[in-house]
């Protein structure tokens, strides 16, 4: 069993050995992908994981969630997921906010925490200013978001990777609003320590990310590794993601959300290279002319 | 050599010498190879401790020199509004930099950053390769989301922050990109006491851990770990900062003994390490807790240094090497020694008992150490004692002999041969007389009247009667005649040679005139005479017992005719 803090980690780990280190993974559907297109993966056999039968719908039409179905083939299994919501805190920011602007808010100058994540934060970036396409950018789309994430970083206390370090940074510097990249988790991990926070989706809609087992392609141990699957589908380690974790289940309803609330599971985005490329320089400090420079 | 005492003694002491020397030899080396270990230990640990406070120093000079950049005037300067001056200014400071940076191998950066414009730098000079590069225009960049620019800009004038250890993933940071890294700031200060900056120094964490143990042998080996235990520094460089990719490579997993020191139970740990990674080449290892002022907090870090074990045993091979000299030199000396100490302790005994072998009264034991003072020398008075007395009685019994053989042979009372020495001598005289067909004659004496002078004056009388007849029988006869008593007062006379019939009755006639000389006893005159018989060889016989038997009746005849006259005897 080997933990990882970031997809950029998972990706290098799992690539670093053409996945002979590994039989099974779990990976969000958008970072699937790129593991297809590298066939580092396999595809899964959904008739050794019998435990599917008990999944809420949405998790069971595998083909309406995007990613985990290539050419018929399932490459995914959903197990867990987490919606980033705001967490807020309740004696700073009076009127729970409603939209992902509030993080750009002169307001909060300084008390802002946001996920240290080049796709995510791009496509924050193009959720805050209106775009239809926040997984594909184009074209003036990309100097605005720059523009977008500049602004924000001018606004941000700092970037997380982990919960528990976005936990210590929230109370520690007495953030007032908080981009929670792991959810419900950090929710529960804030609320434990003691903190008064609040939870709300923003109008916009809450990026999700779904994390769905992946069995590497060079595997020898395919069977052993289906079963794996199946086993955490069960309601006793469904229930125990809920409880030690703060993650949300495939196969109970979470109780932070609301029927209305809006749920965009992350997508794979048009090119995490520039994505990353250009945020490890808004990152590092440097204005709009040199991000966008060569 | 006979496995005599000599052997025997010079085996066992040689034995218990070499024994003595080998066990001495293996406790001291046992003792010895404890002392080194131990104290190879404790060099490591006093290394790992200054290292540690060497560390704390760098940190102070650090410290010191963001004092003197922050209370630079031109650092406030450029920090308030902007003026005709600031690029002059902003040179000063650059050149400032570049001076410190250059006397400072161990600094990255060095940076001035506003708390305005986002926290952007004002003046940053990078370190890049073995250039000091000054960042200008567009490439200075804005640094308000890091928490090191606002904590910084909440310090009091004077103090200084340190970050945690980390690598620094700053785009454009030059040297430092990449690299694990402290930072140490200090804000500028205005007159109202409001930060409206502050300076940070880029410290090279890694080339001021090898600066600082380039002294150290080349075998040492640094480990640096955050207070979790999370490696900064390893000899096997994949194994730091596992935590900036999303592992977690621990001190306390590769080194179990240091779990007490990051769970802060103790302050240092002195471990050896021979299992996992460390099955090949065990190592002594040191690891100290080192612990820094964080703002609001205390961070921790653990400072460790390890040396292979085989080159502290190696230290203590070469002196078990020259302990088995040592031992052998002194086992080899005292199995010499103990061969002369044998042999001087049995020599004197075999010489006395080969001189006490050969002993006897012409052999005298002459070489004896009688002069030793100690028990040899005791043991060998004790046989010249021993020696002179055997030699005394042997002289006596000797003499002893002697008397009794005389006394064997001849007559007490007068001293003259007796019968026995008598017949000898006249046996040999027969012998010689055969053999030279020479004649010889035997004179039978009696005296007249002995009775009558035992009975008239006593037997002192008859006694010294008898003894006068000797003396004059001696004074009358030649020298190589033999006189002798047979017994009573009968005396006989041989003469061996000059024995015609006319020179014996010559002799015969001057014995009997010595009668005539006076003898006196007891102031009486008396009167001695003498009866004699003459028998010649081989006229009156060829045996002893013919020669003396012939004489005797001579004797007797002139005894029942006359005495006091002689006769030959018959010729026959």
């Amino acid at each position: 069993m080997t933990f990882i803090d970031s997809d950029e980690a998972l990706w290098q780990r799992v690539r670093q050995n053409k996945g002979m280190d590994f039989d099974v993974f779990a990976v969000n559907t958008a970072e699937l992908q790129r593991y297809i297109q590298a066939s580092l993966v396999s595809p899964i056999n959904t008739a050794l994981i019998p435990n599917t039968v008990r999944q809420l719908p949405r998790f069971r039409q595998l083909n309406h969630i995007p990613g985990l179905v290539q050419q018929g083939k399932v490459f995914g299994m959903p197990y867990t997921y987490a919606e980033m919501g705001l967490i807020y805190d309740r004696q700073q920011v009076t009127t729970p906010p409603t939209s992902l602007t509030a993080l750009w808010d002169p307001k909060y100058r300084g008390k802002v925490l946001v996920y240290n994540s080049s796709s995510h934060n791009f496509t924050l970036a193009a959720q805050s200013l209106g775009f239809d396409t926040p997984f594909h950018l184009s074209g003036t789309q990309w100097s605005a978001a720059v523009n977008q994430l500049i602004a924000l970083r001018r606004n941000a206390l700092d970037f997380y990777t982990e919960p528990e370090e976005s936990v210590e940074l929230f109370r520690q510097k007495h953030a007032a609003l908080m981009l929670a990249n792991y959810g419900s988790q950090q929710l529960q991990l804030l609320r434990k320590a003691g903190a008064d926070v609040g939870y709300a989706i923003p109008k916009e809609g809450a990026l999700a990310w779904l994390d769905s087992w992946a069995i590497t392609r060079n595997t020898k141990k395919a069977a052993l590794a289906h079963a794996w699957i199946n086993y955490l589908l069960e309601p006793a380690p469904s229930q125990a993601l809920e409880m030690r974790q703060g993650l949300a289940n495939t196969v109970t309803e979470s109780a932070h959300l609301q029927p209305q609330d809006r749920i965009i599971w992350l997508q794979p985005v048009e090119s995490s290279e520039r994505r990353q490329q250009l945020w490890e320089r808004i990152y590092s400090g440097d204005r709009a002319s040199k991000v966008l420079g060569p | 050599m006979r496995w005599g005492l000599a052997s025997r003694l010079g085996s066992v002491l040689a034995l218990v010498s070499l024994l003595m020397a080998g066990m001495t030899g293996l406790y001291a080396f046992q003792v010895a190879r404890d002392l080194l270990v131990q104290a190879s230990k404790d060099e490591l640990m006093t290394a790992t401790q200054v290292i540690g406070r060497r560390i704390l120093d760098v940190r102070l000079d650090a410290s010191r020199d963001l004092q003197v950049l922050t209370s630079y005037p031109a650092s406030l300067a450029l920090l308030q509004a902007p003026s005709a001056q600031h690029a002059a200014q902003a040179e000063q400071l650059a050149t400032l930099f570049e001076l410190i940076m250059a006397a400072n191998p161990g600094y990255f950066q060095i940076r001035l950053i506003s708390a305005s414009d986002f926290g952007l730098e004002r003046v940053r000079v990078d370190r890049d390769g073995k250039q000091l590069l000054r960042i200008e225009g567009d490439d200075l960049q804005e640094k308000s989301h890091y928490t090191y620019v606002s904590d910084t800009l909440k310090l009091p004038a004077g103090s200084t922050y340190k970050s945690r250890t980390f690598i620094n993933h700053e785009h454009g940071a030059h040297a430092g990109l990449g690299q694990p890294t402290v930072l140490l700031a200090s804000p500028v200060v205005n007159t109202q006491g409001e930060a409206l900056g502050l300076i940070v120094i880029n410290v090279d964490l890694k080339g001021a851990f090898s600066r600082l143990a380039a002294d150290l042998p080349a075998e040492f080996q640094l480990y640096l770990t955050n207070r979790e235990g999370d490696f900064l520094i390893h000899p096997d460089s994949s194994k730091t900062f596992g935590f900036d990719s999303g592992r977690r490579v621990l001190m306390q997993d590769e080194f179990p003994a240091t779990k007490d020191l990051v769970a802060g139970h103790v302050d240092q740990v002195l471990l050896e390490a021979d299992t996992g990674q460390h099955a090949k080449e065990p190592v002594v290892a040191a690891f100290t807790a080192n612990k820094f002022k964080v703002i609001n907090s205390e961070d921790t870090g653990f400072l460790g240094l390890a040396q292979p074990r085989s080159s502290v045993l190696q230290r203590s091979h070469a002196l078990g090497l020259t302990i088995l000299q040592i031992a052998s030199g002194l086992g080899l000396v005292g199995f010499a020694l103990a061969l002369l100490l044998a042999r001087w302790v049995t020599h004197p005994l075999n010489t006395m008992s080969i001189a006490v072998g050969r002993f006897s009264m012409a052999h005298p034991i002459l070489d004896l150490p009688l002069t030793r003072q100690d028990e040899i020398g005791q043991l060998a008075r004790s046989f010249d004692e021993m020696q002179q007395q055997i030699q005394q009685q042997f002289t006596e019994l000797q003499a002893n002999r002697q008397e009794l053989e005389h006394l064997a042979r001849h007559d007490v009372l007068t001293g003259l041969p007796n019968r026995r020495l008598f017949m000898e001598r006249l046996d040999n005289a027969l012998a010689r007389a055969k053999r030279s067909q020479t004649p010889l004659a035997v004179i039978f004496i009696d005296m007249d009247h002995f009775k009558a002078i035992n009975d008239q004056w006593g037997h002192d009388a008859g006694d010294a009667a008898l003894q006068w007849v000797a003396q004059q029988l001696l004074n009358h006869t030649r020298k190589t005649d033999t006189v002798a008593r047979l017994g009573g007062d009968e005396f006989v006379v041989l003469l061996d040679n000059q024995v015609d019939a006319e020179q014996l009755a010559m002799i015969a006639q001057k014995l009997l005139d010595s009668m005539r000389e006076p003898w006196m006893f007891d102031g009486q005159p008396c009167k001695i005479e003498l009866s004699m018989g003459i028998s010649l060889y081989p006229q009156n016989g060829e045996t002893a017992d013919a020669l003396l038997n012939s004489a005797d009746n001579a004797m007797y005849r002139v005894k029942s005719a006359s005495r006091n006259n002689y006769a030959f005897a018959p010729k026959t």
